[in-house]
């Protein structure tokens, strides 16, 4: 038979307990809006039973542990999918900026026959070629001249515009990257100090569940940013790795990231310690790089090369061309791509040097300025044989439908995400009806604890004054 | 499933994003009337509306071209209208110029031919938009150049212009010529209006040689020589207006059918980029009636989150 002091300590044990578990609930309670936190279960079991010539008689029950509920695997997918949204969502970004430095979109009333202008490069380049028409049927007027160098510094204008937007998005987007490596590294280092904390933590006994739950944050934001592999080795140590090199093991940070110059400005990234270079497959530093050197180098390229090409074209053609005072060689464009494309200054100044005759001293000859505006509908060799207009209306739709595509593969990816949320919260998540229970429930039991003990009380102290 | 306390105010942060999103897509199409407005909204069909917009910026400067090669046509042609009177005339006087006619008739015939001359080089020596009509390429000066005597009288016409003339596009492809070179002696190209190897016309020339068989009374010569070269002269102005109105007639047609172009272009970039007003609308009504229950459902339940805490004492 245990004894009234063994029944007594039962009681107090009980109450503990008891008091552990509302603890518990009350910190769950606490955490019910902290979307990072594992509801938390208080593991309660019988103490040792005591044998007895009568059979075992328990000893009451003890806390043995306090355990997240949290399912890994599930953890381990929204690690991956974080990952794949934050590239996703790191391209759209990019490419949206892209889209918006264009400046292409079609403008309307919406009434019947209005076909909208585009105010890009598409209707500028129109522009131009329809002056060179406008132009061959007057080739002598000064104000048709005057039109075409207008329509001409428009188009120039407009070309260096768009490059610069696209130079400046460019260079935005390195120090994204950049920002992204930084955030990755001090990530790392958080990640290792709570790894380090955990096994002070869980050295003595019983989990930390809370660094725990602190650590799965930073290792999803992290994942964010770069898709990290999480595992744990055979001692349990948590260990962080990115295209097979260990960045942390255990406590300790065994390699950072680092950004370096792959030469023309564009920043990749490489293991600060090994220098080796990384091959990013997830996460915002490997969309905002896919989309830098994929789409938007893409439409880049191909500005750049319809400019050189048009520079080229045009002046190939003028040059033989003579103007009003009988002059010729000179060139109507200026520079050699989009960013410095220019019109001839002296025909700024000086609408009647534009060189429009075939002929010298036949002020109404339009050879060459009928020749330039026949190139409108004529294949160039440099673009892949097609003409300026179908050139860039191609380069500008190819960025349209690489963002086009990402928004759709984003919307299903938030999607996918979304229900694997749900179903974590779902387990992990807490319920405030169910912590109310189980509160009611501690309450409950510790009342009922303390009434023992009171009992029992009662009991020594008859039993003390039966001597009296 | 089991449902824990963030799973619905995430739930109903997240559809009533969505829902926004959509209002916003449907009441920016309706506002502008555009299905597509930007890149991404439809790549391919973005990919034809920029490229019949070139085509239609194409047509519209066309028919600008046509517009103002109808003004060349029309000017030209009223000067030659000019031309062709004078030239009955000078028939005509050269038809009355026999032996019947005195010496002073004779005369007066030979002065009123002398201002004919002149007249018929102002007509020559009109201008349009592009420079002068009738000096070819060289438009930039007057085409003909009148020499006179001491008593007034023309005594040679030089041409100074070229027997090239500029043509424009009325459609891609589709170059056009409206002008006229005042001479052309090459043999090739375009006739030339007042002098032509081909056909054998040399207006001014012949003008000024009937004025000077007109002053010496040779009415042989008149006869003989004057008479049969005018009628050559008169043939090939009567060849050339033809022409004109031959050209004038196909400038029409082709404005004609780059009108009807543009209409079909335009016609295609509403199928692809016109919102349908009808069902926009009834999208947009029902995506706000989506809208407002979300809303109102997600407050109500959320202000009137009841839990156990509301039952326990």
């Amino acid at each position: 038979m245990p004894g009234l002091f063994a029944t007594l300590d039962l009681g107090a044990r009980s109450l503990q307990t008891q008091q552990q578990g509302v603890e518990i609930a009350g910190q769950n309670l606490a955490n019910a809006s902290n979307t990072a936190y594992s509801r938390q279960r208080l593991v309660i079991q019988a103490s040792t039973p005591l044998q007895t010539s009568i059979g075992s008689v328990g000893t009451g029950a003890n806390a043995v542990a306090i355990t997240q509920l949290r399912d890994t695997l599930l953890d381990q997918q929204i690690q991956g999918e974080t990952s794949v949204t934050g590239f996703l969502q790191a391209q759209q970004t990019a490419l949206q900026y892209a889209e918006a430095g264009a400046g292409e979109q079609l403008q309307g009333t919406g009434t019947s026959g209005d076909v909208g202008s585009t105010g890009g490069l598409a209707s500028d380049l129109s522009s131009l070629f329809s002056s060179f028409q406008d132009l061959s049927t007057a080739p002598s007027s000064i104000a048709s001249r005057q039109a075409v160098i207008s329509q001409a510094q428009q188009l120039t204008t407009q070309f260096n515009q768009v490059d610069q937007r696209l130079t400046s998005i460019n260079s935005q987007l390195n120090q994204s990257v950049q920002a992204g490596v930084e955030s990755a590294n001090q990530l790392l280092s958080d990640i290792a100090g709570l790894n380090h904390q955990i096994a002070g933590a869980e050295a003595g006994a019983g989990a930390a569940n809370d660094l725990r739950d602190l650590r799965q944050q930073k290792v999803e934001a992290l994942a964010q940013l770069v898709n990290v592999q999480f595992s744990t080795d055979s001692n349990g140590e948590a260990n962080l790795s990115l295209g097979g090199q260990l960045l942390v093991s255990g406590g300790t940070v065994q390699d950072t990231l680092q950004t370096y110059d792959a030469g023309g400005g564009q920043l990749l990234v490489r293991t600060a310690g090994a220098g080796t270079s990384l091959t990013l497959t997830g996460g915002s530093i490997a969309g905002t790089i896919d989309a830098r050197d994929g789409a938007l180098q893409s439409l880049h390229d191909g500005l750049n090369t319809l400019a050189t090409q048009l520079i080229s074209q045009v002046n190939n053609a003028y040059r033989s061309g003579y103007d009003l005072k009988g002059n010729t060689g000179a060139d109507f464009f200026t520079g050699t791509n989009a960013s410095d494309i220019g019109v001839n200054a002296a025909l700024v100044h000086d609408p009647s040097l534009l060189q429009a005759s075939g002929v010298a001293g036949a002020a109404g000859n339009n050879r060459v300025v009928l020749a330039l505006a026949q190139m409108a509908n004529t294949a160039q060799a440099g673009l892949g044989n097609q003409t300026f207009s179908q050139s860039y209306n191609g380069t500008i739709t190819g960025l349209g439908t690489a963002l086009a595509s990402v928004n759709t593969q984003l919307d299903n990816q938030q999607s996918v995400e979304t229900m694997l949320q749900t179903q974590r919260s779902s387990v992990s998540g807490v319920s405030i009806d169910e912590e109310m229970t189980n509160l009611v429930m501690f309450q409950r039991a510790f009342q009922a604890s303390a009434h023992v003990v009171s009992i029992v009380d009662q009991m020594l102290g008859i039993v003390v004054t039966l001597g009296q | 499933m089991r449902i824990a306390f963030n799973t619905f105010p995430d739930s109903v942060k997240s559809q009533l994003a969505t829902l926004i999103a959509q209002q916003n897509r449907l009441q920016n199409q309706v506002a502008t009337g555009k299905r597509i407005s930007q890149l991404d909204d439809d790549p391919a069909a973005m990919r034809q509306v920029l490229d019949l917009q070139t085509q239609d910026s194409q047509i519209a400067q066309y028919r600008k071209n046509i517009a103002s090669l109808q003004t060349q046509a029309t000017s030209s042609y009223n000067a030659m209208s000019g031309l062709q009177t004078i030239s009955a005339r000078a028939g005509e006087i050269a038809t009355r110029a026999d032996g019947t006619r005195s010496p002073q008739e004779l005369s007066n015939y030979a002065t009123e031919i002398n201002q004919l001359i002149q007249q018929g080089v102002q007509l020559m020596n009109s201008t349009g938009q592009s420079g002068h009509l009738f000096g070819g390429t060289q438009t930039s000066q007057p085409p003909f150049v009148a020499t006179t005597d001491a008593d007034g009288n023309v005594t040679g016409v030089t041409y100074q212009g070229n027997e090239s003339v500029p043509t424009a596009e009325i459609a891609a492809g589709a170059p056009v010529a409206v002008q006229v070179p005042g001479a052309n002696t090459t043999g090739s190209g375009p006739a030339g209006l007042i002098t032509d190897s081909r056909s054998g016309a040399d207006f001014f020339n012949h003008l000024i040689a009937l004025q000077k068989h007109l002053r010496a009374g040779d009415t042989a010569s008149i006869s003989s020589s004057d008479t049969p070269a005018l009628k050559k002269d008169e043939d090939n102005i009567t060849s050339q207006l033809a022409d004109n109105s031959l050209v004038q007639s196909h400038l029409s047609a082709a404005d004609s059918l780059a009108s009807t172009q543009s209409l079909s272009v335009k016609k295609a970039v509403s199928q692809e980029s016109d919102a349908d007003l009808a069902q926009t609308l009834t999208q947009l009504s029902a995506t706000q009636t989506a809208y407002l229950a979300a809303l109102q459902s997600g407050a109500k339940l959320l202000s009137q989150s009841q839990s156990l805490l509301n039952y326990i004492t």
